[in-house]
């Protein structure tokens, strides 16, 4: 464990670096990313107001600002760029300078990454957050703040990020086949999108469709740990709802591992 | 020390027809080649010396580079460094090794050159007072104070490199793979890094495998050559040997003094040597005169230059190592006629 600490240690520390040695890059992401949630706020809240009633399919107008503003947050937080990372590694060859390293090559991958979503908690999950709560309590008059709540949402979101960070790593393996993942990328990014109910809440859904999503590693990714964070779930089916990202955090450890010793086989390095 | 056996790498290339046709061709039905980057390449290095890998582009140098290193599998055939499969647990492996591509680098592009080295540290468990001695040394033959809180990205390439090979050597690797240390610098800095490549096996006995195309790079290293071309060796000696062999064509360039009028008959005129021996070019008064230093000595050739005209401007080269690998390879293509 100390190993660990110390070996990769220093990958998250660089990741955290390189995050605030582009200070403008970072805080155009932070914008951006607030800007969206405007957005999306105002499209629903005309959906709310053509609908007639203070509640859609069971969210009320307070509900539906927390779970865009948590869900797009959240997706921020566990997003991961390791594939587009390991892709453009694969593709202008400079992966050998990681396996001429003593480390494994995912671990430090995902300490880089990392030191970045460390980054963006501080400066960007918190505030949010804080946002958030002042909302509710304006609206609401009391204080909604849950601290059981937040912390089974930190503990859902962390397991949300390790699967986020295994499914983009599994698809970053692609550019070993196809050596560029910008189309293929765009396309995995929308699919998610819709998947993990960010774009429209999984709650929203049919029935069929609703079920089979939430089973699905998608749902696991930020639906999950901001509904629980509403406090959405009764205690027996947050049980259910954490284990079962356990259960698709190990699968899909299992998987990578299992495209990376393919993959390392037939890596032919371009160029140099 | 290290042992390659019949080392082989296919790559499968998908082949394009040219044109926009047979680009749409290639999308749908591919068509597949395969081709081997090296083929049966055999050779060992005992421990301490240092090997120039040499060959020209293409010829498979940093396949083989990257099979020793542990980043490619070879199709067939095995290679051993220090007793170990390098494929077999690479993480282990690696602890061992230093590796420079000299096209690539390992250094964190964004953050100051301390802290790569502070993260090196780190990864290849050396201790603090390991550390402290390593960096004083590296510094002092790579003179890399000047620059070693600039951030990466600011750096020039010779910088760069110094930066690159002082990474490399910081966990005292047993063996070195230099894949092109010295592409694209000045004299001075090559001058550095060979004071340092050199400096590191005399005192830690460090083997050394270094690829370049830089003849002076290997004059002045390497005890030894290992020459490939097209994946396949062909020569494997000591470099004064190849020299003897091959070597010995030299070029002369002169500027001749236009009074004198001198032609190429008239250079040769008295000089009795053959034609396959020597070769002139001229360019108005510029002469470039190629001939083999076996046949004519170089100062025989000086002094009857010397005496049939006035020069302004004379210099003899060294036969490149591209020369001797042209002669290496069109000595092998007569040979399979």
């Amino acid at each position: 464990m100390n190993k660990i600490r110390k070996q990769y240690l220093p990958f998250a520390r660089a990741g955290i670096q390189t995050l605030i040695a582009y200070r403008m890059n970072f805080l155009g992401f932070v914008i951006g990313g607030l800007i969206y949630c405007f957005v999306m706020y105002y499209l629903w809240k005309a959906v709310f107001l053509s609908s007639g009633g203070s509640t859609f399919m069971g969210f009320s107008m307070t509900d539906m600002v927390l779970y865009l503003f948590l869900s797009n947050m959240t997706s921020q937080l566990t997003f991961s760029s390791v594939s587009t990372d390991i892709g453009e590694e694969i593709r202008d060859g400079s992966i050998v300078m990681r396996m001429i390293k003593p480390v494994n090559t995912d671990m430090s991958y995902l300490f880089t990454e990392l030191g970045g979503a460390f980054m963006k908690l501080i400066v960007f999950g918190l505030p949010v957050i804080l946002g958030l709560e002042t909302y509710r309590f304006a609206v609401s008059g009391t204080v909604m703040f849950d601290p059981l709540n937040f912390l089974l949402y930190f503990v859902s979101a962390s397991l949300a990020y390790l699967i986020s960070f295994r499914v983009n790593l599994c698809f970053g393996f692609v550019a070993f086949y196809v050596k560029n993942l910008w189309g293929i990328g765009i396309l995995k990014n929308s699919i998610i999108g819709f998947l993990s109910g960010t774009l429209i809440p999984l709650a929203f859904m049919p029935d069929i469709l609703r079920i089979i999503l939430e089973y699905m590693p998608f749902a696991s990714m930020s639906y999950t740990p901001v509904m629980l964070y509403m406090g959405k779930y009764e205690p027996t089916e947050i049980l259910l709802r954490i284990s079962l990202q356990l259960v698709w955090a190990v699968l899909i450890y299992g998987l990578s591992k299992l495209i990376w010793a393919g993959a390392v086989k037939r890596l032919s390095v371009q160029g140099g | 020390m290290i042992y390659a056996e019949h080392l082989r790498k296919e790559f499968k290339k998908i082949v394009k027809e040219p044109g926009l046709k047979g680009s749409f061709k290639a999308l749908f039905r591919p068509q597949k080649e395969i081709i081997a980057a090296a083929d049966d390449i055999s050779f060992h290095v005992p421990k301490g010396e240092i090997l120039g890998f040499i060959g020209p582009n293409g010829a498979g140098k940093s396949t083989v580079i990257k099979m020793l290193t542990g980043i490619l599998t070879p199709t067939s055939g095995e290679c051993r460094i220090n007793g170990k499969v390098p494929q077999d647990d690479r993480k282990n492996y690696v602890k061992e090794i230093g590796v420079v591509f000299g096209q690539r680098t390992q250094l964190w592009w964004d953050l100051p050159l301390t802290e790569t080295y502070s993260v090196l540290k780190e990864i290849y468990e050396v201790s603090d007072e390991d550390f402290k001695t390593r960096m004083a040394f590296l510094n002092e033959v790579l003179e890399l104070e000047s620059f070693i809180r600039s951030p990466v990205r600011t750096l020039s390439l010779g910088q760069r490199m110094r930066a690159d090979i002082a990474a490399s050597m910081l966990h005292r690797p047993k063996v070195l793979f230099l894949d092109e240390p010295t592409i694209g610098l000045d004299v001075v800095v090559k001058d550095n890094i060979r004071q340092a490549i050199m400096k590191i096996n005399k005192e830690e006995q460090t083997t050394v495998i270094l690829t370049t195309h830089d003849i002076s790079d290997i004059e002045l290293l390497c005890d030894r050559i290992v020459m490939i071309d097209k994946g396949r060796n062909v020569y494997d000696g000591s470099l004064r040997e190849l020299k003897a062999k091959y070597g010995q064509t030299r070029e002369m360039h002169f500027e001749a003094d236009p009074n004198a009028g001198l032609t190429p008959e008239k250079l040769l005129k008295g000089l009795g040597a053959s034609d396959e021996h020597i070769t002139v070019e001229c360019d108005r008064n510029l002469f470039k005169v190629r001939f083999n230093s076996a046949e004519i000595p170089v100062a025989k050739m000086l002094n009857h230059t010397l005496s049939v005209t006035a020069v302004r401007d004379i210099s003899v080269k060294d036969a490149d190592i591209e020369e001797i690998i042209r002669c290496l390879y069109k000595e092998g293509a007569d040979g399979d006629e």
